[in-house]
């Protein structure tokens, strides 16, 4: 073999190699040199011997057979799904959030919505980006390790135990999970970021003067615990969307979440300082007049967490309901 | 037409994937390196590029059906690859199957009788 022949193997076998995995690529060289060479005595010649073996690439795909892809079949519709929600979830909450900020910003509305529009779709855009990384990482990692998870319970299938088709009055709508997910996530964004906006607006020329309805002092105190009680429902459409139809599972997730939200909008309203304790006096103080002398006649804040409470325990009770008789229908069907 | 040749090789190439396993593990009673194993399957009319034959010897390896030892005495170091004990149990099993699978395919080819 001459030093040029020798180089050109060398050449080929780093072409191989250098695809491959770093465990493998030692023990790869010396059995590329052993057939090479013995190729090589065969057909007398160097470029003979390395066109039999062909493309280096198309070598190295053999050697990395199963992991020549990302997310391989087992993952893939899981994956799909996940990256779909995860885009309209994360998506259409920015999008929105840029939208309400523009418009408290800049009293000129089209121009406050363009602006809002094209910082929001921005925003999404860049987040959307974001989440298909993040959510495509975890799913890669899974592949690569192999992580089997089921969606369901797993098992042995045998004929009796196939699930009869759900009533189609049991499927639970993926629309609303998700229009339900969007809503929490948006609410969150708004109490974290710019609690602010649940405020009397009063124009003052050019601009907008604000009188904020929550105690801002005490935000600190009080968002961890709205956050909480947020997360107690996002789990609960979360679960809703993973299971797809009403199930026991559905209804003791909904119960319990129910209870927890019902528990922590009464530590919210009724025993941390919720309200603006100066709201009349800000109000009294700001400029402008307009629906100023009703609300300054008619604000008592114990009538309105009375109001507040009662109404999100008939809507959770009322939601807690439909679920229970939805289950009961699916499960006598 | 470059279509039908194209179908026809990528059908060729699963029919004859399915039996490569079966071939290598044919000839790996005794101890055999990479090259020596191309030569004896081609000699008996079975082709198969190194390209895929040295992959295919790893995997087999990593599925505990072949045992590998590197051999340094000879001018190079050579690679010498040889049936595991669980290898041959696995490869008479697949030889049954084989035989039966290849009986019907007769009687099937045979009935078309063209």
């Amino acid at each position: 073999m001459t030093s040029m022949e020798k180089d050109y193997m060398d050449r080929y076998i780093y072409q191989v190699v250098r695809r491959l995995p770093r465990a493998q690529k030692s023990e790869v060289r010396m059995e590329l040199e052993e057939l090479i060479d013995d190729l090589y005595a065969d057909k007398g010649s160097m470029e003979e011997a390395l066109k039999e073996l062909g493309d280096p690439a198309e070598f190295a795909k053999q050697y990395r057979k199963d992991q020549s892809y990302l997310i391989g079949p087992e993952y893939f519709d899981t994956w799909l799904w996940f990256v779909k929600v995860v885009l309209i979830c994360s998506a259409v909450p920015i999008v929105a959030v840029s939208l309400i900020n523009a418009l408290t910003e800049i009293p000129d509305l089209p121009r406050a919505v363009a602006g809002g529009l094209i910082r929001g779709i921005t925003n999404a855009l860049a987040a959307c980006v974001s989440a298909f990384g993040i959510v495509t990482l975890i799913f890669t990692v899974m592949e690569h390790k192999k992580i089997q998870f089921e969606m369901k319970k797993a098992g042995k299938w045998s004929v009796e135990a196939l699930e009869p088709v759900p009533d189609r009055k049991a499927v639970i709508s993926r629309g609303d999970s998700v229009v339900g997910i969007i809503f929490i996530i948006l609410l969150c964004v708004l109490l974290i970021f710019a609690p602010r906006l649940f405020s009397v607006f009063l124009k003052d020329g050019g601009s907008f003067v604000t009188v904020p309805f929550f105690n801002l002092d005490r935000w600190g105190t009080i968002l961890p615990v709205l956050i909480l009680s947020l997360l107690a429902g996002l789990s609960d459409e979360i679960l809703r969307l993973v299971a797809g139809v009403y199930c026991r599972l559905v209804l003791i997730s909904n119960i319990v979440s129910g209870a927890v939200q019902i528990v922590l909008s009464v530590v919210v309203l009724k025993l941390l300082p919720f309200w603006n304790p100066d709201f009349l006096t800000e109000l009294q103080a700001a400029p402008g007049s307009t629906g100023k002398t009703w609300l300054l006649a008619h604000w008592d804040p114990d009538l309105v967490s009375g109001v507040l409470l009662a109404l999100i325990i008939v809507l959770t009770l009322a939601e807690t309901g439909v679920t229970f008789y939805k289950t009961l229908r699916s499960k006598a069907s | 037409m470059g279509g039908e040749k194209e179908l026809l090789t990528s059908l060729l190439l699963e029919l004859r994937r399915g039996t490569l396993t079966l071939s290598v593990l044919s000839q790996m009673k005794e101890p055999k390196y990479g090259y020596a194993l191309v030569q004896s399957l081609e000699e008996k009319g079975v082709f198969i590029d190194p390209n895929t034959l040295y992959p295919l010897l790893r995997r087999l390896e990593g599925q505990g059906l072949l045992e590998s030892r590197w051999e340094t005495g000879g001018t190079k170091p050579r690679k010498y690859y040889r049936r595991t004990e669980y290898g041959t149990e696995i490869y008479e099993k697949l030889k049954a199957h084989w035989t039966e699978l290849s009986a019907g395919m007769g009687l099937l080819l045979k009935e078309d009788g063209v």
